[in-house]
């Protein structure tokens, strides 16, 4: 009978096999929490030299029930040539109750989160390196007026060196000129390296920008 | 040689009688049953010991091969029965009814000869069954995959872990997957959504090449791929089991999987069972410069079957449950147009990941439950009426990276349920007449959670067909037609209005089929099929309205959409002679009102970015193409095999060609027997050439990125079977891509992001045992 004794074994075995193969625990759902949404984003400027001389720019998005997005409405940014302003990032979802503030959380998730600030046009290609908020591959247009504008983040993460966030940042104005800030906001986990590259965009909106 | 004297002898039950015809050669022509109960086998193989002619039994259990006059060696022979041997004189045409045995070590003796592709007879339509060593050769692989080396077949693919098959240039919904006679229905229509069939669960996997609605009713337009488990045991008290164990290098997979059968004796003589449970697990697949980051796979699978069989009844349950997690590759998952150009843009993925077998967000969950019961009565030796009855739930999991939210729910639930009744009678009568007649009904419904990709829906479906062969002298006839009807209620969830909208759609279509088979010779033979087919618009196609992830697209669905229409035009010669063998098949697929995604041209803006605006539409679309293959072999030891896949699209509405049409495949290979030496036996050493060239023909504006370039691969494997304490174990060692070529393939989705998988160096090892033998109590 010990051939009746193998063929317990191969059961239990099996069954065994299966029983540990098939734990699902891991993908227990939790509560149905809708995923974050970012419906507004704004930048809030102080001028250095007068803090009393604040100024903003809202970019809007406006969803229907699926949180597809059916329209968006953005400001005109408005700075003061030849100065300096304080930058500060706030972002909204408005589809939550209470509204969620999302630039709150992206301080928490500030390791794998960067911000970029591409003025355009421009007639040299910037500098890229691991500090500049500039967006690689931004087209050069020689003839065209610049738009007079530079951009510093001043925040650090706690990544070991620490890298850049963007949440705050020092925007220095030159002559007075237009065109477009395109901001976006890099969402990279387990690949922050300070450049452009890794991971996917949170948020890439685009600002009519003029200095006078 | 001495056991196989003795079988000859003890299982003679071989009856030979002549008609007396007076040519130079004779049509060999009977049945083959299992010896107890008396129940035709399909799919077993007939050949000429050392000489040439092989025939495969159809449904019914019927063969038919041509010889030439004189002394034949004829082998019987079935994956889990003992092959049997006769020798016949050849000098009229005759009738031999084969009655074979079950085996509890037939596993290690059967030998399939290799042919091209070995060709059922039994319909006019191109069938390819992928049975025996060559089978044996894909295991540890995904279904898709495994099925590429069959002309006309490749794979669509997102990542290495993700592989849907193509049959004639069409994938999808397209093509009908049947698991162990149940047709499979999962959310087929999504683009990385593979079929949820484990390959272990097979012994036979049988595809279809053309539109086949006749038996299976609508979506099999492109194809069928039919996996089949081999029969269960009916030799009274014996008790088998098997062990395979695969592992990979590259991704470090690891795949086991055991089974055990049996047969109760005595009092309950004819009822037999099956246990089968598989599990693999793979880390991050590594290409020929880097690692692809959480490309990790989980999958653990089960299928128990129990079966009852009297002298002309039977009763048979079957349960499956395929569960598996897909590590979806780091940095796919993008947001925009921008991300993903820049992805096309770099050369490597921007950030390297070490090895892991951990799977990260994110990922897909995929748990697929079969239930199956079939029953089945012998009104007369010639006609049978089966009843199967099926219910499957299929519940998918889409996992998304983190949000800003604290919310760890899926991205997309979707849970689908369905229930199949199909009705099905054959008969067969002697002058040369068999057919089957049969209806089928099936209800389906879905329940959606979190993110709106599709709408609930609730789908009843009808059909009735009938389908009838007649064979004459050279000839063979077929012709069969159809009719489905399909009742749609979805429920469509209107964003702006924000309410429920219910739609009711109703769709009915005609399929058929026509065909005729001529025997030029003994050696050459023609045939011809036209099939119609049709199918209804998918779910995804009428009401999608959403970011597709991982790939920068907005799909818009178009609830207005009709179903597709196609003429299948097939030709096939087949010359088989001592030394070559040769199968070519040409086809004309036009389809009406083919459904594919159109871009409109438009920026949809989301947070992330911009993403790319598609709308499903129709038109017409005609496949032209080519299937060859060649088997040469000049000395007994030496195989040389030759495969070609030729396809072209056009779509005749856009005036342009059909977007992810395969490219022109070649596969070139030698395999070289060594025959047996020492404790190796059949010891055998292979090597492919695969060679896939550039798509060149592709519609502008449709894709991101231009189709990579051709590509060269060199596969080689070493097989032989080890006596082990008295049991023989199969180990094969397999090197794929064994020049390690970096290179990126047309039809993966992730061609944008990364390379194809690197060398990988596979070892598969595959013990079938004996646990309980019917010696004792034999008859």
């Amino acid at each position: 009978m010990i051939k009746l004794k193998h063929a317990v074994y191969v059961l239990l075995g099996t069954a065994l096999l299966y029983t540990g193969c098939s734990s699902k625990s891991e993908e227990a759902v939790q509560p149905n929490i809708a995923n974050e949404t970012i419906t507004q984003a704004s930048l809030k400027f102080t001028n250095q030299a007068n803090s009393a001389d604040t100024t903003s720019c809202t970019y809007t998005f406006l969803l229907d029930n699926n949180n597809n997005v059916i329209g968006t409405d953005s400001t005109k940014l408005i700075l003061k040539a030849n100065s300096k302003y304080n930058c500060v990032v706030y972002m909204l979802d408005q589809t939550q109750k209470p509204v969620f503030v999302v630039s709150n959380e992206i301080k928490q998730r500030e390791n794998y989160h960067l911000f970029f600030y591409q003025p355009t046009p421009i007639t040299t290609a910037p500098v890229i390196s691991n500090t500049t908020p500039y967006i690689p591959g931004t087209p050069v247009t020689p003839n065209a007026a610049p738009l007079n504008l530079t951009i510093a983040r001043t925040d650090l993460d706690t990544n070991n060196p620490p890298m850049q966030v963007g949440l705050t940042s020092v925007f220095t104005t030159g002559a007075a000129s237009s065109g477009n800030l395109r901001w976006v906001l890099r969402h990279q986990p387990n690949a922050k390296n300070g450049t452009y590259a890794p991971g996917s965009s949170d948020l890439d909106v685009n600002f009519i920008t003029v200095i006078q | 040689m001495k056991t196989r004297l003795l079988l000859f002898i003890l299982f003679f039950p071989v009856l030979v009688y002549s008609h007396g015809k007076k040519f130079g050669s004779y049509t060999i022509h009977g049945n083959v049953a299992d010896r107890t109960t008396r129940l035709p086998l399909e799919g077993v193989t007939l050949s000429v010991v050392g000489g040439t002619g092989v025939a495969l039994t159809d449904k019914a259990g019927v063969f038919s091969i041509r010889l030439q006059a004189g002394r034949m060696w004829l082998r019987c022979e079935y994956i889990g029965y003992r092959p049997l041997d006769t020798i016949v004189t050849v000098n009229s045409d005759l009738h031999i009814d084969f009655l074979l045995s079950p085996s509890p070590q037939a596993l290690s003796q059967v030998n399939i000869q290799s042919t091209a592709e070995p060709h059922k007879e039994v319909s006019t339509l191109d069938v390819v069954v992928l049975q025996g060593s060559a089978l044996e050769q894909t295991r540890g692989l995904s279904l898709g995959d495994a099925l590429k080396s069959v002309t006309g077949v490749t794979t669509f693919q997102t990542g290495p872990s993700i592989a849907k098959p193509v049959i004639h240039g069409l994938t999808g919904s397209r093509v009908l997957i049947l698991n162990n006679g149940v047709a499979l229905e999962a959310q087929q229509w999504g683009q990385e959504h593979a079929p949820e069939i484990d390959p272990f669960i097979a012994n036979q996997i049988q595809v279809i090449k053309g539109a086949d609605g006749i038996r299976y009713g609508a979506d099999a337009i492109a194809g069928v791929i039919s996996v089949s488990p081999k029969s269960l045991p009916t030799d009274t008290g014996v008790m088998d089991g098997e062990v395979n164990a695969v592992g990979m290098t590259n991704s470090r997979l690891g795949a086991f999987s055991a089974m055990f059968e049996g047969n109760l004796g005595k009092k309950l003589a004819g009822l037999s069972y099956r246990v089968q449970g598989t599990f693999k697990r793979s880390g991050d697949v590594s290409t020929p410069n880097y690692l692809l980051g959480n490309t990790g796979l989980l999958e653990s699978d089960f299928s128990a079957a129990i079966q009852y069989y009297h002298k002309n009844y039977g009763i048979e349950g079957y349960y499956s449950n395929f569960y598996t997690k897909i590590g979806i590759e780091f940095g796919t998952d993008v947001g925009s147009y921008s991300d993903i150009l820049m992805r096309i843009s770099e050369a490597n993925p921007p950030t390297t990941y070490p090895f892991s077998y951990f799977i990260d967000r994110p990922y897909q969950t995929v748990d697929h439950s079969t239930a199956k019961l079939k029953g089945f009565y012998h009104i007369s030796d010639s006609s049978k009426l089966e009843v199967q009855y099926a219910y499957q739930v299929n519940t998918r999991n889409e996992f998304e990276e983190l949000s800003l939210s604290a919310s760890l729910a899926p991205a997309i639930y979707l849970q689908i349920h369905t229930s199949t009744l199909d009705l099905n009678y054959e008969h067969k009568d002697g002058g040369g007449f068999s057919g089957s007649f049969g209806a089928t009904g099936m209800n389906q419904g879905n329940v959606r959670l979190y993110g709106y990709l599709i709408p609930n829906f609730v789908d009843y479906d009808g059909g009735a067909y009938a389908i009838e062969k007649y064979r004459h002298d050279k000839w063979l006839f077929e012709a069969g037609a159809r009719y489905d009807y399909r009742w749609l209620r979805a429920f469509a969830f209107d964003a702006n209005a924000a309410k429920i909208d219910v739609t009711t759609t109703h769709y009915s279509g005609t399929s058929a089929t026509l065909g005729t088979t001529y025997n030029f010779t003994d050696n050459l033979k023609l045939t011809g099929n036209y099939s119609a087919a049709f199918r209804p618009p998918s779910i995804n196609e009428l009401y999608i309205d959403g970011v597709h992830a991982s790939l920068a697209e907005f799909e818009i669905g178009d609830a207005n959409l009709k179903t597709e229409q196609a003429n299948d035009f097939n030709v096939q010669l087949n010359y088989a002679s001592h030394w070559i063998n040769v199968d070519l098949e040409g086809y004309y697929n036009h389809i009406n009102n083919f459904i594919f995604e159109e871009p409109t041209g438009q920026f949809y803006h989301s947070q992330g970015g911009e993403l790319l605006e598609f709308q499903y539409t129709q038109g017409n679309v005609n496949f032209r193409g080519i299937d060859l293959g060649i088997t040469v072999k000049l000395v007994d030891s030496l195989d040389i095999i030759s495969k070609t896949s030729l396809i072209y699209a056009w779509n005749e509405t856009i005036h342009n060609y059909q977007i992810y049409t395969p490219p022109m495949r070649l596969q070139n290979g030698l395999t070289y027997h060594f025959g047996s030496f020492g404790p190796f036996k059949n010891f055998l050493i292979g090597a492919d050439d695969i060679f896939v060239a550039k798509q060149n023909d592709v519609p502008s504006g449709y894709d991101f990125a231009p189709p990579p370039n051709a590509y060269n691969l060199i596969d080689a494997h070493i097989g032989f079977k080890l006596n082990i304490n008295k049991t023989y174990a199969d180990i094969d060692i397999a090197a794929n891509n064994l020049t390690n070529v970096a290179y990126r393939d047309y039809l993966d989705r992730f061609r944008y992001f990364a390379d194809e998988p690197g060398r990988n160096i596979i070892f598969r090892l595959r013990v079938p045992f004996q646990i309980l033998s019917n010696h004792n109590n034999n008859n």
